[in-house]
């Protein structure tokens, strides 16, 4: 058996060719695509782009339903891996909730779209259950108060599309945070009362702190989640609403931003959200890994 | 009434009763150990006196006041865990002084005491650092200091050295007594490790399947066992089957050997074991005492002693022997008398 | 009533949160199979999915995205196994790099990625949008990629748990040469990992739309943007559809790997 350095970079090869043509090369040519202007001189004046206030917007309304999805979804996920760890739902409950959030999880794009429309659009499911919704009004004819539409509502604007994200957002924030749940030992627990503190002092005192990075952690991937999502909000949508997905999506198709490389420098700020979404994800699991471990 | 009173407790989880009927009474200043395998309801019981299992049925009292049935953090009673359970979001000195945050003590008395606690676990200057930094004993002890910062009536260890390895065991078992004597604060200690209850405690409870097998002084527990259980599980011991020859006088027969018994109850016709500890038995033949012979099974060297099992018509003896340089061994197969105290052996 | 610390009542807290879960997750569904079940006015019938199964376009897109499916997780297999056994055994020090690079596709949204595939490869040197096949090709290396997080990190945990310096050396000491090493002891001692990782890859490429709607192949996912722009009843069925199919995908993967690092293979992270 050769021990030769050579011999061993040979087995891993067909993978770095494959990186490399299929995953470094298109990043690379995104990056460096950013730029650069059509002249093909290095330049910064891509960045420019940023200040399109049709950009501007776009970026706004991401970083908007990013913020609501992942802190709604983040709050709900959280008490409900509370609840099935530390608030003690028996076993099947449990399971049953684990394996509808990893159903659940993955579950997005077109069908999740469709399965909204289906439940809360004009005709949907819930709409029509809340039609029915009747009571004798005056003059004895019938009022139906309840219909969402009547009240503003449309699934197919900004409130739509937090619910329909939220769908696969608080599933995420229940896997990610259930490990650290429980993680936190019985006996931090005991000996906190032992030492005469109460439920919420041990709250307060030792256990939200210890999952502070957890939660936090995990919010911000939630975030980087809703942020990239592209399938769900052009299923639902159509388009009609300004997202960065949407607008990268539409410069694939036909340039309209007036200059290629404007799409570039878009694609490369998207990719710097998410580079620092992971990054402070990452760090901040470390964190309570290494305390959990302790 | 004494300082702390168990009545009666007894602890079911479904229909499985972990702990039977258990009755204790503890002085102030005690140290009392709960000896036992594991599963054999010691923890579940120190449990319920630190509050957080609730008996099925029967009463602690501390002091008088009934603690039965109030909420662990209303106590007064220091626990200290057998994997520390030190927060590991807080310092070294945070720790110690939660107990004494959370009774709302001023900040100046709390510094005051977590000094003094230090200075007592001989920490004096790790106050800043955080338990992944400590090792195991470092850990440990300050899992103590923390207990006993709140000057609790009664101090509850769960196995707190178990985790720990053999060195570091020994040295801080002696610590903690060293501690609990300075403080004479009342202790009960659960432990499976029978030389930490023996050179530990004032007395100990022997415990086996949730019920008490026997309560004592080391000596009276290592001495005089009073059942099969206890005198297997601490210490080593020889049970010898034997035939009743004379039931007033207690004399038996094994084999061609004629013994006496030191200590017997009624003899009714039951069988019987003639139970001897191997560190009474002697090589030789010695006139007066029990006397009896067999082929050598085995020799094991276990360090300072020297285990030698002697087959006795068919029945393994084992004899423990310090490892001196006078003592010639014997060989396997060879045949070897050996004798013990009449008063050393009794029946069971 | 057992109020101490340990009791095993469940609190009328956790039950609350625990139902608002399960509606969240349930009632959508319901919702969507109650439509679905009602294209014929005034009854309930499986009309919508017998369109749907005789649509001919359906079918095509369906049998695509399943081949794509299967190829994708063939050659996925194929460069990884023996990629993680060779940094496992010979190159440890290179494994945070690779680690790394696995996750990227989480770093680089879909979107964007699509966005560069396309712009790399649509022109010239390598013109691989001008045929259905070069297409096709350049449609495989994207789904690898992007199930690659998942993939990649299935096979990691499963060579992570069987011992791969001892096996190899085992075989080896019994005149195996590598590749025999590879396929007689690596592959079948990693059949679960292999199994787990190869059906979220399956149920990604199932449910994948923006590979296939920008670069322009019949698979599943814009077949089913298509209907939901003109349909109404069809789309409802559609989506169940694919929820079951995701549901006995990850079903299988619960199955085969009892005790395994699920929330891992499921999440990827």
């Amino acid at each position: 058996m050769l021990a030769s350095p050579l011999w061993n970079w040979i087995g891993i090869a067909p993978f770095f060719v494959f990186i490399f043509l299929f995953l470094i090369l298109p990043s690379f040519n995104l990056f460096t695509g950013a730029f650069y202007n059509m002249q093909g001189n290095f330049t910064l004046e891509n960045l420019q782009v940023f200040n399109n206030p049709f950009v501007l917007k776009s970026y706004l309304i991401s970083v908007q339903v990013s913020l609501i999805t992942s802190l709604v979804g983040g709050v709900f996920g959280f008490f409900v891996a509370y609840a099935i760890t530390v608030g003690k739902a028996p076993r099947w409950l449990r399971n049953l909730i684990m394996t509808f959030s990893g159903l659940a999880a993955n579950f997005g794009g077109v069908p999740l779209a469709f399965a909204f429309i289906a439940t809360l659009g004009r005709t949907g499911f819930i709409t029509a259950f809340l039609k029915q919704v009747c009571f004798a009004g005056a003059a004895s004819e019938q009022v139906c108060p309840l219909n969402p539409y009547d009240h503003g509502f449309n699934l197919y604007s900004l409130a739509g599309l937090v619910l329909a994200y939220t769908y696969f957002q608080f599933p995420l924030m229940i896997l990610t945070i259930t490990p650290a749940l429980e993680g936190l030992k019985k006996e931090w627990r005991e000996a906190s009362a032992n030492l005469g503190a109460s439920s919420w002092q041990y709250w307060r005192d030792v256990a939200l702190p210890i999952l502070l990075p957890s939660i936090l952690g995990a919010t911000i991937l939630l975030f980087g989640n809703s942020f990239g999502a592209y399938a769900t909000a052009q299923a639902l949508t159509g388009g009609s609403i300004p997202l960065v997905p949407i607008l990268i999506g539409q410069q694939i198709r036909g340039d309209v931003l007036g200059n290629p490389h404007h799409g570039y420098a878009l694609a490369l700020g998207m990719v710097v959200v998410m580079g620092i979404t992971i990054f402070g994800y990452t760090v901040l699991q470390r964190r309570t890994v290494r305390w959990i471990k302790a | 009434m004494s300082f702390l009173q168990l009545t009666n407790i007894n602890k079911k989880f479904g229909s499985t009763a972990a702990v039977d009927n258990f009755n204790l009474a503890v002085e102030q200043g005690e140290f009392i150990s709960f000896l036992g395998p594991s599963g054999c309801g010691k923890t579940t019981t120190l449990r319920m006196i630190a509050g957080f299992e609730y008996p099925t049925s029967g009463s602690i009292t501390l002091q008088g006041n009934d603690l039965t049935f109030t909420p662990p953090n209303k106590r007064n009673i220091g626990m200290v865990f057998q994997s520390y359970a030190l927060f590991p979001n807080m310092t070294v000195a945070q720790n110690i002084g939660y107990g004494l945050k959370i009774a709302r003590k001023s900040k100046e008395a709390i510094e005051a005491r977590i000094e003094e606690l230090l200075t007592l676990i001989h920490m004096e200057n790790m106050g800043a650092r955080y338990p992944y930094q400590l090792s195991g004993g470092q850990q440990q002890r300050v899992a103590l200091a923390r207990a006993l910062a709140i000057q609790p009536q009664v101090l509850l260890l769960d196995e707190p050295l178990s985790a720990l390895d053999a060195k570091i065991r020994v040295e801080l078992r002696h610590e903690i007594r060293r501690i609990q004597q300075q403080l004479d604060i009342t202790t009960i200690y659960v432990t499976h490790d029978q030389e930490e209850a023996l050179s530990l405690s004032d007395r100990i409870v022997v415990m086996n399947q949730g019920g008490m097998e026997q309560v004592g002084t080391p000596d009276q527990i290592y001495n005089f066992p009073e059942t099969e259980f206890v005198a297997r599980f601490v210490g080593q011991i020889n049970l010898l089957p034997v035939e009743v020859v004379n039931p007033r006088d207690g004399v038996i027969k094994i084999g061609d050997h004629l013994l006496r018994a030191g200590r017997f109850g009624k003899l009714n016709g039951k069988p019987v074991r003639l139970a001897i500890r191997p560190e009474e038995l002697h090589p030789g033949y010695l006139e007066g005492s029990n006397n009896l012979s067999g082929k050598v099974g085995s020799i094991t060297y276990l360090g300072s002693i020297i285990r030698i099992r002697v087959d006795v018509d068919g029945n393994p003896v084992s004899l423990d022997v310090f490892n001196e340089r006078k003592f010639k061994p014997p060989s396997v197969g060879e045949t070897y008398q050996v004798n013990f105290p009449v008063e050393a052996s009794w029946l069971i | 009533m057992d109020k101490s610390l340990n009791s095993k009542r469940v609190t009328g807290w956790a039950l609350f949160w625990t139902i608002a879960a399960l509606l969240y997750f349930f009632v959508p569904i319901y919702g969507t199979l109650d439509f679905s079940l009602r294209m014929k006015r005034g009854e309930i019938s499986l009309m919508a999915y017998q369109i749907v199964f005789s649509d001919p376009r359906f079918l095509e897109s369906f049998r695509y995205s399943a081949l794509m499916g299967v190829i994708t997780i063939i050659v996925s297999v194929l460069i990884f196994v023996p990629t993680v056994y060779w940094i496992y055994l010979k190159l440890p020090h290179i494994r945070p790099v690779v680690e790394i690079i696995t996750i990227m596709p989480f770093i680089v949204p879909v979107i964007v990625y699509v966005f560069g595939l396309i712009r790399t490869f649509g022109k010239p040197p390598f013109q691989l949008t001008m045929t259905p096949f070069k297409t096709d090709i350049l449609m495989l290396a994207g789904y690898i990629v992007i199930s690659m997080p998942y993939m990649y990190r299935a096979i990691d945990v499963g060579m992570r748990s069987i011992d791969v310096r001892s096996l190899t050396e085992a075989a080896q000491s019994l005149g195996s040469n590598w590749l025999q090493v590879l396929f007689n002891v690596i592959f079948p001692n990693l059949r679960i990992a292999i199994l787990s990782g190869a059906l979220i890859c399956f149920a990604t490429v199932m449910g994948e739309l923006i590979l296939g709607d920008f670069l322009v192949r019949p698979a599943l996912g814009p077949y089913m943007a298509s209907i939901g722009k003109t349909k109404a009843y069809e789309p409802a069925a559609l989506s169940i559809i694919s929820y079951v199919l995701t549901w006995i995908s990850l079903g299988f993967i619960q199955f085969f790997s009892h005790g395994g690092d699920t929330q891992q293979q499921i999440t990827g992270r």
